[in-house]
């Protein structure tokens, strides 16, 4: 490789630029043949950085292939993967990619590989990968199992991660673990290079992508200077105490807006960006075809015209999601708007990054409160960014749905000898503590389904040949497993088109298949920023158009819902302290300043060193209001324990709400709540133990089993568009929870969902520290004649789990008495 | 067996019974519906781990069912076998052997959506195969609930639940009885069945199952 010349000295030095540091510690440590991770902020020249050291070290100059005959210099074999989180970027990154291999004749070609990528393109694939082949983790697993996967990518020097952090915490990067593994293996030389975000545990995130050890560590340029402020609401005291959509803020929205060049609105839901996007166009009809919609149910055609459009200064703004978080630098963006909270402080960071990119402009992100109390954590976000408390990422720990997924994945290309996978796999960080067991029970599941031999009679899916490779025997099967291979779990979605009379109208993205179900032909909703008519559903297609209608519904998309970090809840804590103190800084504080007095009349404050808690009786029963500000996911398992312990003292059904503040118990019958909130109900003893309990009591190790049935194929989406005598086969997981429960307890699969409920739904150790927290702080209860601004939000929340220690007849009996009731009052 | 819960349809007395099955003791009939047998074996089959035991779990209700009651006919509303796949040599072997224990018993099986893609049980089985509806007094014995033009239907295929709401923001998700003005629907009998929720009107009755006891919801 020595022949090589320095491109990245050519490339800059033609344009006039100088390298940074950090690019330079890059191309040194690959030529020295390093793996590593380079942490680097929003643009400022990450991608050059790998890029051009992948160059350096494999790209040969172009004398050495110019005796081809042929005009066109045949390109290099397979030698870079770029892997990528979004396949919405692939496009834009091999457009980053080719800009250089042009200007300096490097005879590399880049070819995509995504789910988007056409059959025509993905057949000339299969007879020669281009040079440098971009693709995404679904799509790199699809390719590990292909029979002839180890010949295709022998030639591979190099992986590239782009945007680790977004794979790192989930099982999509767990799932790029595993293909690594097997990728290194190949190859004990490949070099590989996460690209990573500013994350609050750096060696953790290098040591998850590189666990064989010697990666180094280069730091990218610190982020420029960072502005948070907030729009306030003119009266605080007509602002409402709790919702989410937040339109009472429309008016100041649009005055921002005006004047402004090009902005982007962040909401938190596609629901809530349909909402503002329409609201937006009827309070400025002048503003048509000037503002868009970006979310990632739309159509590929209509995100690539807004994407294109903002791009080439067009917009005067676009109202998006998380969709438009990642990636591709759009340069004419003055301002970012955000409606309702953020959530955490990396995230706000990274929506701030997407303005002022021209060099000496400060990043602006404006917070829109949707309610009074974002206004108090506008002030905390302000508090965490300056301070740079930004969130830790983790790898999930050995999730066998992902691995008994890899293993049919595995079977599929080429085959396996179990002990030589055994290794493979435990090369992956994830599951660097395997044992025989768990390896064992993975083996046996996707042979016979179970460890036990007659469990699961008629049932293989992988099987050893006569000479002790594993392969899956069943060609049907097989096209399946191709078909699920994935972590992304989501309810089935069903296209909408434009109703056209011998079909083919106008594709305009997908809904969930549950939204169109609840609709009947002729009801009018929202999508695509358009009111549109339901003419008529069939073979997983709506058929839609134009309506006039005045009212509308707006489809929901069951995307999980973000809790609010523990740095920011922290902060808010801070701030509320310090009000008690009669602390007022700041304008968004200043403008809460009535409302924190109700909240003192009527209860008391949160303290950092007291626990706020509140009583009341209403129509509805008792409640009981709790305020420990450790983040939605911890307050669902605070919950879950404390209706337990309670439950155990006395028969009682409760129903649960939880927000990033606190928690709200409710039960139909009588609970004495100072009596009974003693220190010992916060106890951190037999924790454990307790939220063990609590999950068999209630709902929560059947909602995380619904997405760890999906990944290990034990409940199948289905294929797009098939007739519905294939959807015979198709159960939904509650079900398949319940006959597990039954008839193999001791399935792991089981065990898995109820150790995900702690581990990600309620977060077990966080919620052993914060009861260790909160019993060191003074119980503060109030007994409540009305509900408060921080109990209001939590009063009408209807998302709620429940938990019951009554006799089902005794639940069913007061329901059907109270129904009897009803009735009677109506009749008199 | 639990107490069934005794109503009037169509001038006939009918006996609800918590094991989710119709009971008619003027003319001894066991009415039962969508029991899908076979349906964990037709998962396994399409490579879908499913446990076993629900076969062994919904012979064993029947079994119940058979011994408590005096019983001149069991008759079944459609979706005895699940599909195709259901053909098990295990699920069949299981069956025979219950079948052999009440081999004087007449049992009829109107055919239902499921029935027509699995095929009809075997011949062995001696169970008597009808297109719908079979009628028998008042009554129009189905498995879609389509409604007749002159007599009451029972039918099975929707698989009913009702959702019971209470205070404290308290629901509860239930198997259920619907018996309305000219179509009543029978709960889905199977161990492993799913279940479609239906609302209440006027014109219905919701009798819901749950702790072993029929519960009216007026």
């Amino acid at each position: 490789m020595g022949t090589s010349p320095d491109y990245a000295k050519l490339w800059f030095t033609a344009r006039g630029w100088k390298p940074f540091a950090f690019q330079k510690q890059v191309w040194t440590a690959v030529k020295r043949g390093e793996s590593g991770l380079l942490h680097a902020s929003t643009g400022a020249g990450k991608t050059y950085a790998v890029w051009f050291a992948a160059l350096n070290r494999f790209a040969s100059s172009v004398t050495a292939v110019e005796t081809s005959r042929k005009r066109k210099p045949v390109a290099q074999p397979l030698t870079v993967l770029w892997i990528t989180p979004m396949r919405a970027l692939a496009a834009d990154t091999a457009r980053a990619l080719e800009t250089p291999l042009l200007d300096l004749q490097i005879p590399w070609s880049v070819g995509l590989r995504t789910g988007d990528t056409s059959s025509s393109e993905r057949a000339r694939q299969s007879r020669r990968l281009p040079t440098t082949l971009i693709t995404t983790p679904e799509s790199l697993t699809l390719m590990l199992a292909r029979a002839d996967a180890q010949t295709a990518l022998a030639t591979l020097r190099m992986v590239v991660v782009d945007e680790w952090h977004e794979l790192l915490g989930n099982k999509r990067g767990v799932q790029l673990q595993l293909a690594l593994a097997r990728l290194r293996r190949w190859n004990p030389a490949l070099i590989v290079w996460g690209v990573s975000a500013t994350l609050g545990n750096q060696a953790h995130a290098e040591e998850v992508l590189i666990p064989q050890g010697g990666g180094i560590s280069v730091q990218g340029q610190t982020s420029k200077a960072l502005l948070v402020d907030t729009l306030l609401p003119p009266a605080i005291e007509r602002f409402p105490w709790a919702g989410h959509i937040g339109l009472k803020m429309l008016p100041q929205v649009v005055a921002e807006l005006e004047s402004s060049p090009g902005s982007l609105v962040f909401t938190n839901t596609r629901a809530q960006s349909e909402i503002w996007y329409q609201a937006l166009l009827e309070a400025r009809p002048d503003w048509a075809g000037l503002i868009a919609l970006h979310h990632s149910s739309l159509s590929r055609d209509t995100r690539d015209w807004v994407e294109r459009a903002l791009k080439e200064g067009q917009l005067k703004a676009v109202v998006c999601t998380s969709s438009l978080d990642l990636g591709v630098d759009f340069l004419p963006v003055e301002r970012v708007l955000q409606i309702g909270s953020a959530k955490g402080v990396a995230r706000l960071m990274q929506r701030a990054g997407r303005s002022g990119h021209a060099p000496g402009r400060t990043s602006r992100v404006t917070l829109v409160p949707t309610h009074s109390l974002e206004l108090i954590e506008a002030a905390a976000a302000q508090d965490a960014v300056a301070q740079r408390r930004i969130e830790p990422r983790e790898s999930p720990n050995k999730p066998l749905d992902v691995l008994v997924q890899h293993l049919v994945s595995m079977a599929l290309g080429g085959g396996f000898v179990p002990d030589e996978l055994y290794e493979e796999v435990r090369g992956a960080w994830a599951y660097r503590n395997l044992t025989l067991a768990d390896w064992s029970w993975a083996l046996a599941f996707v042979r016979h389904g179970g460890l036990s031999l007659t469990a699961y009679p008629d049932y293989r899916r992988v099987e050893p040949d006569e000479h002790g490779v594993w392969h899956v025997p069943d060609a049907r099967l097989a096209r399946r497993h191709r078909m699920s291979i994935g972590t992304i779990v989501s309810d089935a979605s069903i296209q909408l088109k434009f109703w056209s009379k011998g079909g083919g109208g106008k594709q305009l993205g997908s809904v969930e298949e549950g939204f169109i179900a609840r609709l009947k032909p002729g009801d009018g909703f929202l999508f695509a920023g358009r009111l549109l008519e339901l003419v008529r559903v069939e073979n997983m297609t709506a058929y839609v158009k134009r309506s006039t209608a005045k009212k509308a519904a707006v489809p929901r998309w069951n995307g999980g819902r973000m809790p609010l970090s523990n740095e920011l809840a922290q902060a808010v804590v801070e701030r509320f302290s310090a009000a008690a103190q009669g602390e007022f800084v700041g304008p968004e504080m200043r403008a809460l300043r009535p409302l924190v007095a109700v909240q003192q009349r009527w209860s008391g404050l949160p303290t950092s060193t007291t626990l706020l808690a509140e009583a009341l009786k209403s129509r509805e029963g008792w409640h009981l209001f709790l305020y420990p500000f450790a983040g939605r996911q911890v307050h669902l398992g605070l919950a879950s324990v404390l209706a337990w312990r309670v439950s155990q003292q006395q028969s009682v059904t409760f129903s649960i709400a939880v927000n990033d503040y606190g928690l709200e118990l409710l039960s139909a019958t009588p609970v004495d709540w100072p009596q009974v909130l003693s220190p010992g109900l916060l106890s951190p003893e037999h924790l454990l133990e307790d939220v063990l309990a609590s999950l068999n009591a209630g709902e929560l190790a059947l909602r995380r089993f619904r997405e760890i049935a999906r990944i290990a194929g034990l409940v199948f989406a289905g294929y797009p568009g098939a007739p519905k005598s294939t959807r015979q086969v198709q159960a939904s997981s509650g079900l398949f929870f319940e006959v597990f429960k039954q008839y193999d307890a001791g399935n792991l699969l089981l065990a898995q969902a109820g150790e995900e409920v702690l581990r990600e739904e309620l977060d077990i150790q966080r919620l052993e520290r914060t009861l260790e927290r909160i019993n060191r702080l003074q119980l503060d209860l109030h007994q409540l004649k009305r509900p408060t601004p921080l109990g209001f939000p939590l009063l009408v929340e209807r998302m709620r789990e429940s938990m019951s220690s009554e006799k089902l007849a005794d639940r069913i009996r007061r329901m059907v008495t109270d129904l009897e009731k009803t009735a009677e009052t109506g009749k008199s | 067996m639990s107490t069934p819960y005794p109503v009037r349809l169509a001038g006939e007395d009918m006996w609800l019974l918590p094991e989710k099955a119709l009971y008619w003791p003027a003319q001894q009939a066991l009415l039962i519906a969508d029991v899908h047998f076979g349906k964990a074996a037709a998962y396994r089959s399409l490579g879908q781990p499913v446990p076993h035991g629900t076969t062994a779990s919904n012979i064993a209700v029947l079994d119940g069912l058979l011994a408590a009651l005096p019983c001149r006919q069991l008759i079944f509303l459609g979706d005895f076998l699940h599909g195709p796949g259901s053909h098990a040599a295990a699920t069949l072997g299981a069956l025979a052997e219950w079948r052999a224990r009440h081999a004087d018993l007449p049992m009829t099986l109107i055919r239902g959506n499921h029935d027509k893609r699995a095929g009809d049980p075997p011949a062995s089985l001696n169970i008597r195969v009808v297109p719908e509806p079979l009628l028998l007094g008042p009554f129009a014995l189905q498995h879609e609930p389509d409604p007749h033009p002159d007599r009451h239907v029972l039918a099975g295929h929707v698989h009913p639940v009702y959702r019971l709401r209470g205070r404290g923001r308290q629901s509860l998700r239930l198997a259920c009885f619907r018996l309305g003005e000219g179509v009543s629907l029978l709960p889905a009998f199977g161990a492993f069945t799913g279940g479609y929720q239906v609302e209440r009107d006027d014109s219905c009755r919701i009798f819901v199952i749950g702790d072993n006891e029929i519960w009216p919801v007026s």
